[in-house]
């Protein structure tokens, strides 16, 4: 199949095309498992495999996808013919930024391949998780696993051919109460990543264990707590919703092509402008994140991405300034030519696809923030005075342009002179990103810090949903409007 | 071509019960087309062809299913996904409840949503239209972006409870045009959505663009002051504000879990403004409709609130198994839900900007990112995004910044709710996430309602 590929490549070369790849995925299984007041609702499995082709034809993209493999060549011709299309109408031609030639190949770290665990043993842990959130209180109880294993075999008219195979295993879940107002509360967990792997052996179930009991000690606290204050205070935000704070006010206003205008029919733009690469103060000096898809453990690691570019640890924002962004091969070279300077030096690696039927698009790897030094979760309570410590992604809306937000969260903690005070209800908070940023006064250093995954990113056209992580610490931002 | 899925089905089915088995088997066909613009260029052009077969099998009360994304020329690899869910079936954890198998009582073949011409369209076609709706409105400083994307999708089930089959086509396009402002950063968009080549209209886009670029070229931007306003929204704020209400609204299974903001106690009840008549109408063909659900049962129009009257809550399939309700034909791939109009007449916004108003009115024509912040409340937040004018009484036209909406349902369409326009348009809520399902939500042009609460104002574009 490789050799048939290879071929057609070269044929599309030969027809005046500037650059092809193919993606083949010879196989993408799913098994799903996800049980619902003790009630086994989903119990799936699925596979798929098929081919996707891009083609550069005059300085334009064409794209053509198909499951069956029976006319190859049918797949390539249709995306020369989309290319040619798109060649009617360019405004800046496209370039692809160099890159080195591989030979090469990943496998994501696993011990324990999950698709040769017996259905009976996946079910068995999934009992364990529901046995331990029914408990008073808990009006309903939800608990998932779901596992990916994927080849991916990648060819390029560059000469490049990387076989990637990636195992992931993502478990949650999350418990529901009615309040003593009548109000649905609840308490909901994507595990945080332990360990250096990413197989059925990252599953524990001693940490499931006690997380789910802290959940449903939790939710009954909230059944009995009282409403945010509407107020203006500092917010202690956990790696629970701090790694979705980073998520959409770091991580999507830092997609090259978002900035470039390429989401601006959807997904939306970005404040970032190209002349604040080097110069935006984005936060405080306490602020350093990178992207980095080297985090072993993490679903946003995946050794090369759909450029066939490797793998990397980018910083984006150092101590405060932007000095990085998340890139693909493509916009790297246009962002420089209309900065006319060289911003980027090359692909940062981070355009990713979600499967053999979608085009690459630039996408998050793990945009983790760097443990601070204002120590544990109890040091930066006790050098808060008036402050809501807030957790779990209850609700997330931000403005088109990244620039404002409005987030609710599942749980707050009130916190005066130092001391927390008690459980809150209905906790939200709202800002400027940049405003909000720049108020970041303390972060926890490395006993604070957690990886979270996401595993639903939606961005692009046909949309695409894609699994990444984010490492984070607990971090305090002051005079952030909450209870709104 | 339906002939051939049908005996491809009915092959399947003889497998399944070849192996003693009780089985559903749904197809999924999609032939996807999408033309993205960027930057004044076209900076994709795709299109995917895929089928997908669902296999359920049942075991008394134990369900298992297996997707696939599969060749249908090749069936021993189907065949295999039937053994797999047949296996997973029957190590499954047993149901609280028997879960329903689907009876198909009839053929039906139902190609009423199908536009061969729409079918058919070119890339050329495609690149036509947007080359028409931004004709002249382009420049170095305004850039165009949107996206064209169209397709068929046919759908067919089969169970082994029957010989019957459904089978089901449609065609369906979306269209996003958005001119932005490359260093201002303002933009503004137009959205058509079409089920038959008749609906595609570039002018209609076109003048509404120009119209928004000439407001925002040439008026003042301001910054609003928190606090309550009379907004109109548009087609596309309603239609997503209606989708996501649906969702945690009139929903059985979510009343049921206490994840809705209506209870069963208020069924029959005035719940909202006399103005708000909500019905499932699968006969709007510009919605996408089915006659069948994928249970088998007949698709009717289904009013979900009369004059504000909370009149019925639906209940897809498995939902009613367990909460031992009556299925009310709503086990579908997408509802196909109808606002009612009002007697506004402004059947556009040059029309609505020239309406005698003794107050100041803010139109938002799209909320960007909503979320739902508290379902029991049915509170909902959402930022303006794409052309909102401010229209004042004065008769002049300033250009808001966007601003932040975080209401109740309860507040948007009860004792608020001023006004709803005459005229009725398709709003595309087609997301692509997956599978092709084509998706639009008919509401008013223009809905008014007062004292919406503004909780944040931009300070720039």
């Amino acid at each position: 199949m490789k050799q048939d590929l290879k071929k057609h490549i070269d044929n599309l070369m030969a027809r005046g095309a500037t650059y092809v790849d193919a993606r083949w995925y010879p196989y993408e299984e799913t098994n799903s498992l996800l049980m619902w007041n003790g009630n086994l609702k989903d119990l799936s499995a699925s596979s798929q495999s098929g081919v996707g082709v891009r083609v550069l034809y005059r300085g334009a993209w064409g794209f053509s996808a198909a499951s069956s493999l029976e006319d190859p060549a049918a797949i390539f011709d249709k995306a020369l013919d989309n290319a040619r299309t798109a060649a009617e109408r360019v405004d800046f031609p496209v370039r692809l930024a160099e890159k080195d030639v591989y030979q090469a190949s990943f496998t994501s770290p696993n011990l324990i391949d999950p698709f040769t665990v017996p259905l009976t043993e996946k079910l068995e842990f999934l009992r364990m998780m529901d046995a331990k959130l029914n408990q008073p209180g808990v009006a309903q109880r939800v608990a998932a696993l779901d596992f990916v294993k994927k080849q991916i075999i990648f060819l390029d008219s560059e000469g490049s051919e990387i076989e990637k195979t990636i195992i992931d295993v993502f478990p949650s879940f999350q418990v529901m109460g009615i309040d003593k107002d009548g109000e649905m509360q609840a308490r909901k967990y994507k595990s945080a990543r332990h360990g250096s792997t990413r197989g059925w052996e990252s599953l524990d179930p001693a940490y499931f264990s006690s997380t789910a009991e802290r959940l449903v000690r939790e939710l009954n606290q909230l059944l009995v707590a009282e409403n945010c204050p509407k107020d203006v205070r500092s917010v202690i935000l956990l790696p629970g919703i701090m790694f979705l704070q980073t998520h959409e006010t770091i991580g999507h206003p830092l997609e090259l092509d978002r900035i470039l205008g390429y989401e601006l029919a959807f997904a939306g733009g970005s404040f970032v402008r190209l002349e604040d690469f080097g110069r935006l103060r984005y936060g405080s000096e306490k602020l350093t994140v990178r992207a980095d898809a080297t985090l072993e453990n993490s679903p946003g690691s995946f050794g090369f991405d759909d450029d066939g570019v490797p793998a990397q640890n980018n910083l984006l924002i150092d101590k405060g300034i932007l000095v990085g962004a998340i890139t693909g091969r493509q916009m790297v070279e246009e962002a420089n030519a209309r900065a006319r300077r060289q911003i980027f030096s090359g692909s940062s690696g981070a355009n990713r696809a979600t499967a053999f039927y979608r085009v690459p698009i630039e996408r998050m790897t793990n945009i983790n923030v760097d443990p601070g030094t204002d120590g544990s979760l109890e040091d930066i309570v006790r050098g808060t005075e008036r402050g809501v410590i807030l957790d779990g992604d209850k609700s997330w809306s931000i403005g088109s342009n990244r620039e404002q937000f409005h987030f609710a969260t599942d749980i707050g903690w009130l916190v005066e002179d130092g001391e927390v005070k008690g459980v809150l209800k209905n906790t939200t908070y709202k800002g400027d990103t940049l405003k909000f940023y720049n108020s970041l006064s303390a972060v926890g250093d490395e006993r604070t810090w957690e990886v979270m995954y996401v595993d639903n990113c939606g961005k692009g056209q046909p949309n695409q949903i894609m699994q990444l992580g984010h490492g984070v610490p607990a971090c305090r931002f002051d005079n952030v409007t909450v209870g709104e | 071509m339906q002939h051939n899925v049908i005996a491809l089905l009915k092959e399947l089915r003889a497998y399944a019960l070849q192996k003693g088995l009780q089985a559903a088997i749904y197809y999924h066909e999609e032939e996807s087309y999408l033309m993205r613009f960027a930057n004044s260029a076209i900076s994709l052009n795709t299109n995917e062809h895929l089928v997908r077969f669902q296999i359920s099998v049942f075991e008394g009360n134990k369900r298992a299913d297996y997707l696939t994304i599969a060749d249908p020329a090749q069936i021993e690899p189907i065949k295999r996904g039937i053994d797999t869910a047949a296996e997973m079936a029957g190590l499954a954890e047993p149901l609280s409840y028997t879960p329903t198998i689907p009876l198909y009582e009839e053929d039906v073949i139902d190609m009423r949503a199908f536009d061969p011409f729409l079918a058919s369209t070119t890339n050329a076609e495609r690149l036509e239209f947007f080359n028409a709706l931004a004709r002249g409105l382009e420049s170095e400083d305004l850039k165009l972006s949107g996206v064209f994307s169209n397709g068929i999708t046919t759908t067919a089930q089969i169970s082994t409870r029957s010989e019957h089959t459904q089978y089901f086509a449609c065609t369906d396009a979306a269209i996003t045009a958005v001119l932005s402002h490359q260093t201002l950063k303002w933009e503004v968009n137009a959205l058509q959505s079409a089920q038959a080549k008749t609906d595609l209209d570039p002018e209609r886009l076109r003048s509404e663009l120009a119209f928004l670029v000439r407001q925002y070229s040439e008026q003042p931007a301001v910054q609003l002051p928190l606090g309550k306003y009379t907004v109109v929204f548009g087609a596309a704020a309603v239609g997503d504000i209606v989708d996501m209400f649906n969702w945690y609204g009139p929903n059985g299974g979510m009343m049921k879990r206490g994840y809705s903001f209506l209870s069963e106690e208020q069924l029959g009840q005035q719940v909202f403004s006399p103005q708000f008549t909500l019905v499932d109408d699968p006969r709007r063909l510009e919605t996408y409709p089915v006659t069948r659900d994928l249970m088998g049962k007949r698709r009717e129009p289904f009013p979900l609130f009369e004059k504000g009257v909370f009149k019925a809550c639906f209940w897809e399939q498995d939902d009613a198994d367990e909460f031992g309700a009556e299925p009310t034909g709503h086990t579908v791939y997408h509802n196909n839900f109808v606002l009612a109009g009002g007697d506004e007449p402004a059947a556009n916004l040059e029309e609505l900007a020239a309406l005698p108003r003794d107050e100041d009115i803010l139109y938002i024509p799209y909320l960007h990112y909503m979320n739902v912040v508290n379902p029991t409340a049915g509170m909902f937040t959402g930022s303006s995004r794409f052309g909102a004018l401010l229209l004042r009484k004065d008769g002049t036209i300033s250009v808001p910044y966007n601003v932040r909406v975080t209401q109740t349902f309860e507040e948007l369409f009860g004792e608020r709710l001023a006004w709803l326009s005459r005229e009725q348009v398709a709003h595309n809520t087609s997301h692509s996430y997956g599978l092709r399902n084509p998706r639009a939500v008919v509401v008013p042009r223009f809905t008014c309602v007062k004292d919406v609460e503004i909780s944040h104002s931009n300070s720039s574009y």
